[in-house]
């Protein structure tokens, strides 16, 4: 087994505003998902606010500058993150398909470090 | 109180490009600030990603089908490399803790309350 972070990606769509019934529909289905798969999650994560409400902070030289915005300006931002324990990237991909939802990022998370506290693939250079 | 997410983003040249004591410094430097802020009550978990080729996929829907693709969502230097859930005031002391990171670039979040 092994822990992956389902990033949920959000198409543009601010379901807070003012979403169509198909948009209401589709959050439905997403909550009916969380409600069918969560003998698998890990840690529930979080759903994020609309990239409207989003700040970023970047270190340059040395300095600190606070801009509004996400990281980068695109159509796709993430809306969300959950943890789940799957036996494998493969089911994890088959779960990510089920996804009600417009995408999902299926990242593998750090799990293992040497004695520096280094990610092992780091560790081994 | 209020909670927040902090998205930790960056390229992955830092990591290719620094010595090995280099990157063991900036990952004791993390894990302190980790450390103090979860001791505080103030950091209520996250995770590092992995980075790197096969750590990501994308399934995403593509004329009502999901499709599954290599990599990240977004094709670009920047990606997320891991997030931490923070309790703060508001979003300025949200923001003065994410200043505070001493890794890269930060993207602060409100999360939705359920």
């Amino acid at each position: 087994m092994a822990k992956y972070a389902f990033l949920f990606i959000d198409d543009g769509v601010d379901y807070q505003a003012s979403p169509t019934p198909e948009q209401q529909a589709v959050y439905g289905e997403i909550f009916k998902w969380f409600e069918t798969n969560g003998s698998r999650i890990v840690d529930g994560g979080a759903e994020l606010q609309p990239t409207r409400t989003a700040t970023t902070i970047r270190h340059r030289n040395g300095k600190a500058t606070v801009t509004d915005g996400p990281f980068i300006e695109a159509k796709e931002s993430v809306g969300g993150f959950t943890i789940f324990e799957l036996p494998d990237r493969e089911a994890a991909i088959a779960l990510a398909k089920t996804w009600p939802g417009h995408a999902v990022e299926v990242r593998s998370l750090v799990e293992q470090r040497d004695e520096h506290d280094v990610p092992a693939d780091l560790a081994r250079r | 109180m209020a909670q927040y997410v902090l998205m930790f983003v960056g390229s992955d040249e830092w990591r290719q490009t620094r010595s090995k004591e280099e990157i063991q410094r900036g990952y004791a430097a993390v894990g302190k600030w980790w450390e103090e802020l979860s001791k505080k009550g103030v950091l209520k978990g996250g995770e590092e990603l992995a980075k790197g080729p096969g750590t990501a996929t994308t399934v995403r829907r593509v004329n009502g089908q999901m499709k599954v693709f290599d990599g990240p969502f977004i094709e670009s230097k920047e990606q997320v490399g891991g997030f931490a859930m923070i309790e703060a005031t508001d979003l300025d002391a949200a923001i003065a803790i994410a200043k505070s990171w001493p890794g890269g670039d930060v993207e602060v979040r409100p999360i939705v309350v359920h």
